[in-house]
């Protein structure tokens, strides 16, 4: 089996193993349940589009919280003197903790088949494919927040602060859009193409927009290389 | 074989390894010893491709270890210093985890499971979680990761730490077994273990190597001086003027408990005045409880080259010219084998000996 795969494997084996993660799963399933509670029974609408809002800003919290240790607690622990002496890349090491944590946004995600039977009964004309490209939106999104947070552990060996790293820089990319709103019309144009908020928009109302995709996509790849890089710039696993 | 040629590594302004070289033989067990933070570590984590180095090369085989990490790394086994491990992975799972990423193949993780499974005595915590393991057990574990891909090459950080003694002589034997065939370098600050274990030593003190030597061959670091440990007991012992007419002989220390006396004399290393002492202290109608020597151990050796380390600064290393000590030491040394037994007397006394120096340094 590839690297990848098998430290991905590792992780998210113990993170389905570990308590931490069960709270921070139950209070993402807790809020956004309510979310969609109050959309559906009081506000009497058969739309998923606040819930979506709500995933999002809970993203910028509850991943951090699920990628904290990734790479922090190899340090803290020494263990990574242990994998920077096996026969695998750096690459593989960043990739396989990124894609644990989308394995584990993925099992959360996969919760709002139950909202979307909840509709299906309830709701009359429902627009399925805004509800579908919503979710690979969010999806994609989920995967540079997860890059983001991977690249914080990468610096400091304490969880605390990779936390707090990872949720300053997601913050910068989800609050941009609030900023928006007082800046000159002439530097809007450029400033929103960070927002990820912006770019999750099109995805909302059902428009797939390669450009949307490749943006996360870009962001993924970017924070994924920065992690390695910092990686090896702190003296592990050099050329590798 | 790996050759290191003028390494050096500098944190800051700390030079933790400077400019040492050396061989490490194949088929050869190589001890590497020194006080806490002489640069043992350092040097072991460069040779496993851990740490940069900031100048100098390691060549493995002559060919330099940074040429081809990933090849490297599939050919030396490594346990780390203070063996870092899964703590929520169960034993199996670690080592499946480990035999995954190595990529190796089904039939030969079975084989090589069932080898270090009975090598390192794990059959007992196999589905045990790691973080319930004793340090004895995790040590073993640590140690099952290393040589699980039967690798030529072992760099062994401190293997025996925290085992208790039967687990030392289990480990100690199959390193000893690997040794046969494989490259091993293994770093201790236990005497007894490089004595026991090792065809060749290194001392290392503040990032220099002090002594590259044959274990057979260290007799002649010793120092002039060598203690001797006397135990008596009698009424009214005074060794005041005792001892006067025999030159050299000073003693060091009197401790007196009852009527049991500790004395510690310190005689000249080429002359063994055992009889001579027992004769004087016996004719005044003591009883010698017991009367022996320390010198002839590594431990002295390590002291008195690491101690002073004015030695190795001054540029008068003991490496190269051979020194101007006693030579006629053969037969002072004791054989390779001989520390286990010598450790029953030596072992506690010598073993607080080396703590104290780690602090103190």
């Amino acid at each position: 089996m590839n690297a990848t795969w098998t430290i991905a494997k590792k992780e998210y084996q113990l993170a389905m193993r570990s308590v931490t993660s069960y709270i921070v799963y139950v209070l993402f399933l807790v809020i956004s349940g309510a979310t969609f509670a109050t959309t559906v029974f009081k506000i009497n609408l058969a739309e998923m589009r606040n819930l979506f809002g709500a995933i999002h800003m809970l993203y910028v919290f509850f991943i951090p919280a699920i990628t904290m240790g990734s790479i922090a607690k190899e340090r803290s622990s020494g263990t990574i003197e242990l994998i920077s002496t096996l026969p695998i890349r750096l690459a593989q090491v960043v990739w396989g903790k990124i894609i644990a944590a989308f394995l584990q946004i993925l099992t959360l995600m996969s919760f709002s088949v139950l909202y979307l039977a909840i509709i299906m009964v309830l709701g009359q004309n429902v627009d399925y494919g805004a509800i579908i490209t919503g979710i690979l939106g969010l999806l994609l999104a989920s995967l540079a927040y997860i890059s983001i947070g991977v690249f914080a552990s990468s610096l400091p060996s304490n969880q605390i602060l990779a936390f707090v790293i990872a949720l300053a820089i997601s913050g910068f990319f989800y609050a941009i859009r609030f900023v928006l709103v007082v800046m000159p019309l002439s530097v809007v144009r450029y400033i929103q193409f960070f927002s990820f908020e912006y770019h999750l928009s099109g995805f909302m109302r059902g428009v797939l927009d390669l450009r949307d995709m490749m943006f996360f996509v870009a962001v993924c790849m970017i924070f994924a290389f920065l992690a390695e890089f910092n990686l090896q710039s702190k003296n592990m696993m050099q050329e590798r | 074989m790996i050759q290191i040629e003028k390494l050096s590594r500098h944190f800051g302004a700390i030079k933790a390894v400077d400019e040492i070289s050396f061989t490490v033989d194949s088929g050869s067990i190589t001890g590497f010893l020194g006080p806490n933070g002489a640069g043992k570590t350092t040097t072991m984590r460069m040779m496993v491709g851990y740490l940069q180095p900031s100048a100098g090369s390691i060549k493995m085989d002559g060919e330099s270890i940074f040429s081809d990490p990933i090849l490297t790394s599939t050919k030396i086994g490594y346990l780390p210093e203070h063996n870092p491990l899964y703590d929520e992975m169960i034993t199996l799972e670690i080592l499946r985890y480990i035999g995954d990423l190595r990529k190796m193949g089904k039939a030969k993780y079975k084989e090589r499971l069932e080898f270090v499974v009975e090598s390192c005595g794990l059959k007992a915590v196999l589905t045990q979680k790691v973080a319930t393991l004793s340090k004895g057990y995790r040590q073993r574990v640590g140690l099952a990761m290393a040589i699980l891909h039967d690798p030529e090459v072992l760099i062994l950080d401190e293997p025996t730490s925290g085992l208790d003694p039967n687990q030392i002589l289990e480990i100690r034997e199959l390193i000893r077994r690997l040794g046969k065939e494989k490259t091993v370098l293994l770093s201790s600050h236990i005497m007894q273990e490089v004595q026991a274990l090792c065809d060749r030593v290194l001392i290392i003190n503040s990032g220099k190597i002090i002594v590259d030597d044959e274990i057979a061959n260290l007799g002649r670091y010793l120092a002039d001086y060598q203690s001797l440990n006397l135990e008596l007991e009698g009424e009214n012992v005074d060794l005041q003027g005792i001892f006067d007419d025999v030159p050299g002989l000073r003693i060091e220390e009197n401790i007196q408990e009852g009527n049991h006396y500790k004395i510690r004399l310190s005689i000249p290393a080429e002359k063994d005045l055992k009889h001579e002492i027992a004769r004087r202290v016996t004719a005044k109608g003591w009883l010698i409880v017991s009367l022996y020597a320390h010198s002839k151990s590594l431990e002295e050796i390590f002291h008195n080259l690491t101690k002073s380390g004015g030695q190795a600064d001054d540029g008068a290393s003991f490496k190269d010219p051979k020194p101007e000590l006693p030579l006629e030491a053969s037969h002072e040394v004791p054989p390779s084998d001989a520390g286990e037994t010598e450790e029953a007397i030596l072992g506690q006394t010598s073993r607080q000996d080396t703590d104290k120096k780690g602090e103190s340094q």
